[in-house]
């Protein structure tokens, strides 16, 4: 007892101090404007319910736990986490047999594989095989407005190579970034009618890589359930919340709309940012997208639009600006404006065309253009001589455009009976799908089935599969026929490879044309007509 | 710390005024042409409108030391620079005792201490001025703000590193350059009237000599052998092959050169990709997915953690090269197995780098080897850097160890850094690689190489294997049986078209660059070591990081280099491509450089490390002159620090 007396008098000062710098603080808290409004609700909170106060902390207790809880995880040491002795863990190491690294290819994929053709020489409207050395017309390669093998091309590209060399040898932050990169930039940015445009040195990764720059946890997606697997990809590793509306359906995208701002509306919250993620033509089947009502419903519900031209760049339009030139759209409408230099150009490379905001943001968060050598200098001039062609000639899109139209004659007699297409009627690229039989499942009905049950937009499948019953890799094995019978007589189609079980929604099987302005109308006839020739044949056997 | 613009404006004369100093009492520059029987002399090869605008290019477009009459050049000095002393070669090769390990370096406390002082001085004032300015001038925020129902495209939270402190030094980053990034870069010149907001060209180019780019052996030339196969494709094939690999856009051309990519890492296949980023965000997730574990070096590069996510497996980082760590790691994951349900986990991937762009570090491979035995996992090397930059016959890590490369699972590469072309390879066995073929993104959906950048890739790596003459029964492209490696290129590994100058045909050319480059980089790294600076990275590696620490000294040593009489470009980086403190300039070495320019380098760094505070390593010190003097002991001395 005695010792404590001592002990408490040197305390005294400690205490005395205390008290007075907490008056002090009390006074200082007072002072700052709003605190009254705080400490009255505490103080009334507590009077009306001290329950209440209770229960905030445990609140604030269990916020704190979590937060504790999500870092000690990390660690792999969470409530899940066995300790092993040393030997047990020896054992456990010896025990362990890992799966094969590669899955070995089924029969089929091998057989696939061997049969890509190889081309021998440049590839063009009329290349050589090199199994047989036989020429034959191609309907497979993008080459849509017949700049392959351009002479002025080849010599600017020459003319480059002699300046610049092949590589650039560095990404576009350090001393990756050429004059002609910017040049290119500008011409597409021009050409666009865009304040600016972005050059990703692969088309390919050049989507997936816009959709996270921009998207972020949070942020709302809504995005068409049939968007190509590159869209995909942005989409998953954006992490921000999607919604899904039916493949080119209007009417689904303004219900999806509407009912996320109803639930925003419902919920309150912070305004998050929001996109409408969707393509010019479908890479999936070569349906084209309404682009005065999807700049409508996005104006009215105030969405960016992310549009994604890989596949009408250069390939629609009077001069092959793409959508916005087809439908007379100011490209400046459209948020984000990405584009496959590789596809619409022949040249290689992506662009997303914007406002300088947008190309700008890109340029320091778009991750394959930060953390990437720049495109080989004579790639990008070869694409500015590109745009440069097609700005002169709009007669290569007329001449693109009969030759679309031959083809669909050529086809008429056989479609709606042994093949169907989805594609758009001015798309360049076909897609050919095979006819279910009557007795299939995907009786001719199945979209009208879909409509009768309500889509779901938080989910990427419908709510009645159409494919169910549908067996791919027997039509994928039809349709290789079908490729096979073309190539034997000269004609080189391909059907649209994918991955299988990788992309959301299984995508039909198809052959997919590629209509090249390169191609004379008699070529394409000739060759659309060796198609027909081969589909009969191998289709109508099953009959 | 002079970091006031009075100092600057010093510190810029005096370096002047050095450089002009030295460039009186080097031979003035004779025009090599008179004097030797060089057909290269830049007049001659040179494109006159590249050398229109050039200010002050003599000290950089002519050798220092004159070549004698039976020196043969056949490169453009200004793009592969002249260097004849053949003591000024090495070989890269592991010595025994060399170590592995990184080290972080810590320098003085002050240091440290200002460094955090100048982040946090940086932090505050940027909040300071974004508290001002959103009151006194919202037009320069509206960017930020939620305008009209739409929110901001970047909160002002997620921009802030980038408005308040990336945007100061934004000179540094970004720079447009026009021709051949090669020994010397001609940069376009910039100013801005806006604090950096925004930067104009002013029209007029510098010539610069370019310690920066990933240009290791120098291929990067619009001269030369690989030049002119590649304008032989380009007539040949034109610029692109159509689409994908699996669609329309396999040639003959690709076959070809993945063949002769098998053969120069060793391995029994490889596959090739348009784009060196896709090559591991496209190919990553055919190897693994869901109840698949990867295991990541920390300082893996972002290719790789892109494709890593997109593959749906399991991540666990380890401990930068750190083979106790790993070892841990490994103990722990395979006996608790997936999470929650603990059961085993289908397959393991330990995924590292051959040489670490940021660190110069190469990876402790024999050390990972010896682990794989024990805990079968399989393993994914990144060679970005190291493939055609490393190894007695440039074939990589495995070379550089003497390790068989079959012993690595998957061996990745890219081919814009030693090739100087674009695009990456995986490499491996014959089913996995036919496994990525079809399975990888790449394959349907992206397009193929190009032909040129296909021709740049085969005559450049056929220049560094040489090309065995032609055999009669080598007709097939893949090796049959288990050919030995490294080997020359069988003549039918090549285009029947693609005529190789004759150094490049018999090897000698692709060694000479080899033994240069390595010669470069040790200097460089030991020298720097000895005038006292702090740097990261294995000796053999041609990255050498060199620590600047304090956010506030990285532009000024940019800038400061950069306006030198013999202006150098360098590459800066700080947060957040490396930690907080360890701000640092990086140099590129490469072959193309001549000892000459690595001691003009030296020179620059010497003054501006002094004028800046920046010599706080340890060991012995050597004046620069005695470096100079001393540089082949240099490279070839035993240093055990
Ligand atoms: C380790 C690593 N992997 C991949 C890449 C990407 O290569 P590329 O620039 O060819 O796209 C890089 C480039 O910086 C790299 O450092």
């Amino acid at each position: 007892m005695n010792a404590t007396t001592p002990a408490t008098s040197p305390l005294y000062p400690v205490f005395a101090a205390l008290s007075s710098s907490l008056s002090v603080a009390e006074d200082i808290f007072y002072k700052i404007p709003g605190s009254q409004v705080v400490a009255r609700y505490v103080k009334s909170s507590h009077r009306n319910d001290p329950g209440r106060t209770a229960l905030e902390l445990i609140l604030v207790v269990f916020a704190i736990w979590t937060l504790m809880k999500s870092r000690t995880r990390k660690d792999g040491q969470g409530k899940h986490f066995i300790s092993f002795n040393e030997k047990e863990i020896d054992d456990l190491v010896a025990d362990w047999t890992p799966e094969p690294l590669g899955k070995p290819l089924s029969e089929f994929e091998k057989h696939d594989l061997a049969a890509v053709p190889i081309i021998q020489g440049p590839n063009g409207p009329r290349p050589k095989l090199a199994s047989n050395g036989k020429t034959v017309l191609n309907l497979a390669s993008f080459n849509f407005t017949g700049l392959a093998g351009n002479e002025n091309i080849k010599e600017r590209a020459i003319e480059t190579l002699r300046k610049y060399g092949l590589g650039s040898c560095g990404p576009p932050g350090f001393y990756g970034t050429v004059d002609v990169h910017m040049d290119f930039e500008r011409d597409v940015a021009d050409f666009l009618g865009t304040e600016a445009a972005i050059l990703y040195s692969q088309g390919f990764s050049t989507v997936s890589s816009v959709i996270p720059a921009f998207c972020k946890r949070g942020d709302i997606i809504v995005a068409d359930r049939s968007v190509n697997f590159a869209i995909q990809k942005g989409i998953q590793i954006s992490r921000s919340t999607v919604r899904w509306y039916d493949h080119n359906d209007m009417n689904s995208l303004q219900e999806v709309l509407e009912s996320v701002d109803k639930e925003r509306k419902k919920r309150g919250g912070p305004l998050t940012r929001r996109f409408i993620v969707t393509e010019g033509i479908f890479e999936q089947d070569g349906k084209m997208s309404d682009l005065p009502k999807l700049i409508e419903l996005k104006l009215k519900y105030k969405y960016r639009l992310l549009l994604d031209e890989s596949f009408s760049f250069g390939t629609v339009g009077r001069t092959g600006r793409g959508l916005t030139e087809l439908y007379n759209v100011p490209a400046a409408q459209v948020d984000m404006l990405c584009g496959n230099v590789s596809i619409g150009l022949a040249s290689g490379g992506g662009f997303c065309a914007g406002s300088s905001v947008v190309v700008e943001h890109q340029r320091i968060n778009g991750t394959s253009f930060v953390f990437s050598a720049s495109m080989p200098p004579l790639l990008a001039v070869s694409a500015s001589e590109g745009i440069a062609i097609l700005r002169a000639q709009p007669s290569i899109l007329a001449t693109l455009q009969e030759n679309v139209r031959a083809i669909h004659t050529v086809l008429a007699p056989v479609t709606g009976t042994l093949v169907t297409i989805p594609s758009h009627a001015a798309s360049p690229v076909i897609h050919i799908h095979i006819k279910p039989q009557a007795t299939s499942a995907l009786a001719p009905g199945a979209a009208a089935l879909i409509k009768h049950s309500k889509s779901n937009p938080a989910s990427v499948r419908l709510p009645v599969d159409p494919l169910k019953g549908v067996d791919m890799e027997a039509e994928e094995k039809l349709l290789q026929e079908i490729v096979e019978e073309c190539l034997n007589n000269g004609v080189w189609v391909t059907r649209a490879k994918r991955l299988r079980g990788q992309e959301l929604v299984e995508p039909r099987a198809s052959i997919r044309l590629s209509v090249t302005a390169a191609l004379s109308r008699k070529e394409t006839e000739k060759a659309a007509g060796v198609l027909k020739a081969a589909i009969t044949k191998v289709l109508g056997k099953r009959r | 710390m002079p970091s006031s613009a009075a100092s600057y404006l010093s510190a810029l004369s005096k370096a002047d005024a050095q450089a002009r100093r030295s460039h009186n009492s080097t031979p003035p520059g004779t025009p090599a042409l008179s004097m030797s029987s060089s057909i290269t002399a830049e007049s001659e090869l040179e494109d006159p409108f590249s050398l229109a605008n050039d200010t002050d290019s003599t000290d950089l477009m002519r050798p220092r030391t004159a070549p004698t009459s039976e020196q043969v050049f056949t490169t453009v000095h200004a793009e592969f620079g002249h260097c004849a002393n053949q003591d000024y070669r090495y070989t890269s090769e592991h010595g025994p005792d060399d170590d592995l390990s990184h080290v972080d370096v810590e320098p003085p406390y002050y240091i440290l201490l200002s460094t955090y002082a100048s982040y946090l001085l940086l932090i505050v004032m940027g909040h300071l001025r974004d508290f001002v300015g959103k009151r006194f001038r919202p037009a320069a925020y509206k960017d930020l703000k939620a305008t009209n129902g739409y929110a901001p495209l970047s909160s002002d939270f997620d921009s802030f590193y980038i408005r308040r402190l990336k945007l100061r030094i934004n000179d540094c980053f970004s720079q447009p350059i026009t021709g051949v990034a090669g020994r010397t870069v001609t940069i376009l010149d910039r100013t801005t009237q806006n604090y950096n907001a925004t930067q104009e060209l002013t029209g007029t180019t510098t010539r610069t000599l370019n310690i920066s780019s990933y240009n290791y052996l120098g291929f990067g030339q619009a001269r030369g052998g690989c030049a002119d196969a590649v304008e032989a494709c380009l007539q040949r094939y034109g610029v692109s092959t159509l689409g994908a690999r699996l669609e329309g856009g396999t040639s003959d051309l690709h076959v070809l050169a993945e063949a002769l990519v098998a053969r120069f890492v060793g391995a029994e296949a490889a596959v090739i990709s348009s784009m060196g980023y896709a090559t591991n965000s496209t190919f990553i997730p055919a190897l693994v997915g869901k109840g698949c574990l990867v295991i990541s070096d920390e300082l893996n590069h972002a290719s790789i953690r892109i494709g890593v996510r997109y593959s749906g497996a399991s991540v666990r980082m380890f401990k930068h090269n750190d083979m106790h760590a790993l070892e841990a790691l490994l103990r722990e994951v395979v006996s608790q197995g997936q999470p929650k349900t603990h059961r085993h986990w289908k397959k393991i991937l330990v995924i590292v780098e051959g040489l670490y762009s940021m660190e110069g570090t190469m990876v402790d491979l024999p050390g990972i080897l010896a682990l794989k035995k024990q805990y079968k996992f399989n393993l994914f090397v990144d060679e970005a850097h190291s493939i055609g930059a490393i190894g007695p016959h440039g074939r990589g890590v495995c070379d550089y160890f003497g390790i068989d490369p079959r012993e690595v699972d998957i061996l990745m590469g890219t081919f814009t850094k030693s090739f100087g072309a674009a695009g990456g390879y995986v490499a491996g066995s014959t089913a996995l690689i036919d496994c990525l073929r079809v399975h990888g993104h790449s394959g349907p959906y992206a397009e193929a190489m190009a032909p040129p950048v296909l021709a740049q890739v085969v005559s450049s790596m056929a220049s560094i294997m040489g090309v065995a003459p032609a055999h009669t029964s080598t007709s097939t492209l893949q090796p049959a049986h288990r050919e030995p490696h490294p080997a020359a290129a069988p003549a039918s590994a090549l285009p029947a078209w693609m005529a190789l100058p004759p150094a490049q045909r018999d090897g000698s050319e692709g060694h000479e660059r080899l033994r240069r480059l390595a010669f470069n980089s040790r200097y460089m790294a030991r020298a720097l070591k000895k005038l006292g600076f702090i740097t990261y990275g294995h000796p053999s590696s041609p990255i050498v990081p060199l620590l600047i620490f304090n956010p506030g000294k990285l532009p000024l040593f940019h800038r400061l280099m950069k306006d030198r009489a013999t202006p150098i470009v360098v590459v800066v980086v700080s947060y957040p491509a490396t930690p907080l403190v360890s701000g640092r300039v990086r140099f590129c070495l490469s072959a193309a450089h001549t000892k000459d320019d690595i001691d003009t380098v030296l020179g620059a760094c010497d003054e501006i490390g002094d004028l800046l505070d920046l010599k706080h390593g340890v060991g012995e010190r050597w004046p620069l002159e005695e470096i100079m003097e001393r540089s082949v002991e240099l490279v070839h001395m035993d240093v055990h620090e």
